[in-house]
């Protein structure tokens, strides 16, 4: 029973998680951090990140990696400030266009892993920029800008930006993406193949699954969800740029390896990335409430991933060494 | 046979290419050259609006040179310098945002009697480093204004929020406001965020309202940009202090000047990016064709936007969008 729950993936994200809030919570001490409106800041963080590192993630665990998704996040708001500023269209249609670009990213990044079998680490890396570039030249043919204000409709301000008290929509729709890939990956025979892929690609083969298109539909999932958070940060900030969403083409795999999914695939849970995102979430918050000098704050950040990697490894081994 | 002719015949086109080639490169003596900001961010987006207008003005033709990836600038503009001076350009307009690698590169090619021309970075360094002159503005100068505004506004504590730890020019503006306020006998904190949250305004959000919480007594807030000025105003708000806090910016946007008609942001500073490029277009032309140059350090910035004048700027936006830097 003990050893089933260590072999857990996200055994050593929980602990880490409950020490971190704690630590937190002790050192931030009359700061309002453990209270709701401190609560609902890290969590407004901790779910823009969240809805794209859930399908990051199941795409690690099937064996590739996406780099695209932060040029992919500004694309998509500029497509909705250039729509419905520059152009005067109407806004939902634009987050429909928004949303179909994600996805077209995404597609195109799994055919050309699929059928070139380059690595992805490096076919994403170049959609990146092309995508980047792209969302410049764009923006600036259409409008001479590469930032530019949204026009939202009441009804786009409230699925995209209502907020309760101090807590933002997208906390929901975090929730809503983690159901999904938990239910996708625990309980579809698609979440087995997804496995199967990551875990040995040529066995998988052999069995049936069919690899290229479980790739291909989680790259898609990965640019629809970067399209998402492009959209979410777009109404909320009442303005398109670029460059958001930069941050988190490292951000994402950092969260999903201290959530407990393996670089090399084949292993992880979605309940691990949800914690891997909310203690990322806490740290990054809750050391400006501490009122340190937050020069520090990447140090800690990396020793944290630095230790998630070589807790993995060491469950990992336990994992295999019962087999 | 065959093979011969089709040799006899690329000869034949590339004599025919030289010849008409030969007389152009006699009558140009190499390109004018703009090593400038990263086009992502609005401002430079106007400062190369300034750059456009002025060259259609006087019928110039410019390459304008940038980097495309912000995370490893320091190390890039050096290089994209390099790249430039290699190309022999018959002029150099370089804004010198990172002096330790910049600096001696631009002292090479003034030594090498390219013209050069320093504009919105390197106001203390273009005298000795053999250059023309310098149009922008003094980004210590900046922050000491908006530093002095505040004090003077009654504010005791102030916080300067600096959301591209690292950048040289942008951290002189914290230096100036820290210096304007402490000499006024208030408080200073300084903070910065992680340098991959520079363009995620839900983390510079978090950022802002932590330190408020953490330090209850900060009654005025200064960034570096709007969009942290949009940030830090959604933080103010959240932590229940609106109208508590007086919140000031450096640089513009639509939102930020609509902050500041509705009197939740004082003060933004426009250091007028268009007219950093345009007049640098207007000084290289004056000086390519007749040797002409201002003497000294022409000062776009900064000016302060505030409710006196925040109408005007608008209105400017509306009819010809990008020249204010905002949009």
């Amino acid at each position: 029973m003990i050893k089933s729950v260590i072999r857990r993936p996200e055994t050593g994200a929980l602990a880490a998680f409950i020490l971190t809030y704690l630590f937190f919570a002790v050192a931030t001490s009359g700061a309002g951090f453990v209270s709701i409106n401190g609560t609902a800041g890290w969590l407004n963080l901790a779910a823009e990140l969240g809805i794209v590192a859930i399908p990051v993630g199941l795409l690690m665990i099937s064996g590739e990696f996406d780099l695209s998704i932060g040029s992919t996040v500004g694309a998509a708001s500029m497509i909705v400030a250039l729509g419905t500023n520059q152009l005067g269209l109407p806004i939902w249609p634009m987050i429909g266009v928004a949303l179909v670009a994600g996805m077209v990213i995404g597609l195109c990044n799994g055919l050309a892993v699929v059928k070139t079998n380059l690595p992805s680490f490096i076919v994403t890396l170049a959609t990146n920029f092309i995508v980047i570039g792209a969302t410049m030249g764009f923006s600036r043919l259409i409008a001479n800008v590469t930032s530019s204000s949204i026009i939202a409709s009441d009804s786009a301000k409230f699925v995209f930006a209502a907020r309760w008290g101090q807590a933002n929509i997208a906390i929901l729709w975090w929730g809503l993406a983690a159901l999904a890939g938990f239910w996708l990956l625990s309980k579809t025979v698609f979440g087995n193949w997804i496995y199967a892929t990551g875990g040995n690609l040529n066995a998988a083969r052999g069995a049936g699954v069919p690899v290229e298109r479980v790739k291909i539909t989680l790259f898609v999932a990965t640019g629809f969800a970067a399209a998402l958070v492009g959209i979410l940060q777009g109404i909320q900030w009442n303005s398109g740029n670029a460059t958001y969403g930069m941050g988190y083409v490292f951000q994402a795999p950092i969260v999903v390896v201290i959530g407990g999914i393996l670089l090399t695939g084949g292993y992880g849970s979605v309940l691990g990335i949800v914690l891997g995102t909310a203690l990322f979430g806490v740290i990054s918050t809750g050391i400006f409430y501490t009122g340190w000098n937050t020069d520090w704050i990447q140090l800690f950040l990396g020793g944290l991933l630095a230790i998630a990697v070589l807790a993995n490894n060491y469950i990992r081994r336990l994992a295999l060494a019962s087999r | 046979m065959k093979f011969t002719d089709t040799l006899k015949g690329i000869g034949a086109a590339a004599v025919i290419a030289l010849a008409a080639a030969a007389p152009a490169k006699a009558a140009d003596d190499g390109p004018l050259l703009v090593v400038s900001g990263p086009l992502s961010w609005p401002f430079f987006a106007a400062v190369k609006k300034g750059f456009d207008d002025a060259a259609e003005a006087y019928g110039l033709d410019y390459q304008y040179i940038a980097v495309t990836d912000t995370a490893n600038m320091t190390s890039d503009y050096p290089r994209l310098l390099q790249q430039a001076i290699s190309r022999d350009p018959k002029m150099l307009l370089v804004g010198e945002f990172f002096p330790d690698g910049m600096d001696p590169l631009i002292r090479e090619a003034t030594a090498d009697g390219i013209p050069v021309l320093i504009h919105n970075s390197g106001q203390t360094l273009w005298e000795d480093n053999g250059s023309i002159g310098f149009v922008g503005e003094d980004p210590y100068q900046m922050g000491y204004k908006a530093g002095q505004i505040q004090a003077d506004a009654g504010v005791k504590k102030g916080l300067c929020f600096n959301q591209v730890p690292g950048n040289p020019t942008v951290e002189e503006r914290c230096n100036g406001y820290v210096a304007a306020m402490e000499e006024a006998g208030a408080e200073t904190i300084y903070q910065t965020i992680g340098t991959g949250d520079a363009t995620n305004p839900q983390a510079m959000t978090q950022a802002i309202k932590g330190t408020l919480q953490a330090n209850p007594d900060i009654d005025g807030i200064y960034t570096l940009n709007a969009v942290p000025a949009m940030s830090a105003l959604r933080a103010v708000d959240e932590v229940g202090r609106k109208g508590e806090i007086m919140i000031g910016t450096a640089d513009l946007s639509n939102e930020a000047l609509m902050a500041i008609k509705n009197g939740d942001l004082a003060f933004a500073m426009d250091q007028q990016p268009y007219l950093q490029g345009y007049l640098s277009m207007l000084i290289a032309n004056q000086y390519l064709n007749y040797g002409l140059h201002p003497i000294g350090h022409v000062k776009t910035g900064p000016l302060v936007i505030d409710s006196s004048n925040v109408d005007k700027t608008l209105e400017v936006n509306k009819a010809h969008g990008g020249v204010r830097g905002a949009s």
